[in-house]
């Protein structure tokens, strides 16, 4: 039996929720950001914004420039959060074989309840209403049905915003055709210039190129572009619950990791050294959450010019404390962070990191030369990350001393306070100076993990 | 007049009413100053740790206001005003 399958996509998410929350920002150019809005991006960018030039991940000043009359709106990510949980409840109302690929689209298998196209039209629009009754008219979503997963989705983003675009089998071809390559969810930019490269610059060029060229050129990759440019796609619909995904305490987890850009970029080390200790608490408290332990952390930075350093550490008693993961991973860093003192300017520095500002080693960058203060602006620090692996469940190994066996029971006590009372229950002393701001971003929400 | 946005987290009396199992926010006093509720646009919850809280995304003909209420203690916040340009 030829299967139908469906892919919803919200128009413009986090915009369109925030114009049905505030009628004053309908009919307006608006861009949702993150935390602080000068380092922002534009998360989503309303329709109303795209039409002046406005694009997704577009930096704030870029959207500015490209749009004076934007307004920039900071993210809700709770907000959008429960809205995506309703969301995959109304869906699930439809039927059981749905499996959510972001936070606002999903695919759904309805062979069974559609039966045939007319069918399948029917239940779209009665999803649409549902959608509408519970949301209200401003979020809006476009519909692609067709025989696969692949084709479902170039549908959908064929006609937006709030599209239904229905593709038979029998018109898979000309569909496609109508289409350019990067439309296609799995070719990018890259892949399309090296298409383009090989002289294929339509789908029609691709199903004649020889599929022994494309293996050559892109190995296995090349037999899915073969199979996509004839409008194959055998990927099933997977639902959460067949996948035996355990929602966020699932145990199936291979690391854990988060990732800050920071308010400035800066030489500071004491900055990064405070970043770099509440993300190892932010990691490690997940890890207890999940009674998990790691043996191996990793630790990057990127720099003001967007180039990064990363690397990696395994040790042999594996751990959840924060403090721990964060101690080995400065020690990993560190090295790569050459400090150079710079005169303080008043009072006298207690903590040998006190005062001192670092920039990137030379050997990474022969051209450049780090002045402390007077380092150029890209040589500072943007982002820091931290992230553990090698996973292992059970309880920590106790400690040797009393004054670690100690900490272990305050941890203890923390984590039901955090349980009970949310994250930012409990801050070292030393991370008191700053604040992680809750981030969006199109594939899941900061406070959920 | 350039439109104003601002964070808060004042507590607000609000008017409600109660219809088809739903809590209506009808009208709040807010600053001394007392503004009918035209139309509720959104209403969802949040966590705080253990505790669910529920926001309602609500306007008048010049003003948009996000209303916090927690439902354990029946305590209600403006958490957030809009006033349009």
């Amino acid at each position: 039996m030829e299967r139908i399958i469906l892919h919803i996509d919200f128009n413009s998410y986090f915009a369109s929720v925030e114009q049905q929350a505030n009628p004053f920002l309908r009919g307006k150019p608006i861009g949702i950001t993150g935390k602080s809005q000068e380092r922002s991006v534009v998360a989503t960018a309303s329709i109303e914004a795209k039409a002046l030039g406005v694009k997704t991940a577009m930096s704030t000043w870029e959207a500015k420039k490209v749009c004076p009359t934007i307004i920039l709106w900071p993210g809700d990510p709770e907000k959008y959060s429960d809205i995506t949980s309703r969301f995959n409840r109304i869906l699930s109302e439809f039927t059981p074989n749905v499996s959510q690929f972001s936070v606002d689209e999903s695919f759904l298998d309805i062979t069974d309840e559609a039966e045939d196209y007319f069918g399948a039209t029917c239940l779209a629009q009665a999803l649409r209403e549902r959608l509408r009754e519970e949301f209200g008219d401003h979020i809006t979503a476009s519909i692609g049905i067709a025989p696969n997963k692949l084709m479902a989705k170039l549908a959908c983003e064929s006609v937006k915003p709030n599209g239904l675009t229905v593709v038979r089998k029998d018109d898979l071809i000309d569909f496609i055709d109508t289409r350019e390559l990067d439309d296609l969810c799995g070719i990018g930019h890259r892949i399309k210039h090296r298409l383009n490269a090989l002289g294929v610059e339509t789908f029609k060029q691709l199903r004649e190129f020889p599929i022994n060229d494309l293996v050559d050129e892109f190995k296995s990759y090349g037999t899915w572009l073969h199979a996509a440019a004839h409008g194959h796609d055998s990927s099933a619909v997977v639902s959460s619950t067949q996948k035996g995904i355990r929602t966020m305490h699932s145990t199936g987890v291979k690391s854990y990791g988060h990732s800050y850009t920071l308010p400035q970029n800066t030489h500071d080390l004491l900055v990064i050294k405070r970043y770099l200790l509440g993300l190892a608490d932010k990691v490690a408290w997940r890890m207890r959450r999940d009674k998990t332990l790691a043996r191996r952390v990793s630790v990057f930075v990127r720099f003001g010019d967007f180039t990064g350093h990363g690397e990696q550490r395994t040790f042999n008693e594996p751990t959840a404390n924060g403090l721990k993961l964060f101690q080995i991973a400065w020690r990993i860093l560190s090295p790569h962070l050459s400090p150079h003192s710079h005169p303080q300017p008043t009072g006298r520095a207690r903590d040998t990191d006190i005062g001192t500002t670092l920039s990137r080693p030379t050997s990474d960058r022969s051209q450049s030369s780090y002045q402390g203060l007077g380092s150029p602006p890209n040589d500072l620090v943007r982002l820091v990350g931290l992230s553990t692996s090698l996973l292992s469940s059970g309880p920590e190994q106790p400690p040797l001393f009393k004054k670690d066996r100690k900490m272990i029971s305050v941890f203890s006590s923390l984590d039901k306070l955090q349980h009970r009372y949310g994250p930012g229950v409990w801050q070292r002393a030393s991370t008191m100076p700053i604040e992680f701001k809750s981030r969006s971003s199109g594939f899941n929400y900061d406070h959920e993990v | 007049m350039m439109a104003m946005h601002e964070l808060l987290n004042d507590p607000v009396d609000v008017e409600v009413s109660f219809s088809n199992n739903r809590v209506v926010p009808r009208s709040i006093r807010w600053n001394q100053k007392d503004y009918k509720i035209e139309t509720v646009n959104l209403v969802h919850t949040a966590r705080e740790g253990h505790k669910k809280m529920f926001y309602f995304s609500v306007s008048d003909l010049n003003n948009y206001f996000k209303l916090k209420l927690d439902p354990e203690n029946l305590d209600w916040r403006l958490v957030e005003l809009y006033t349009d340009g």
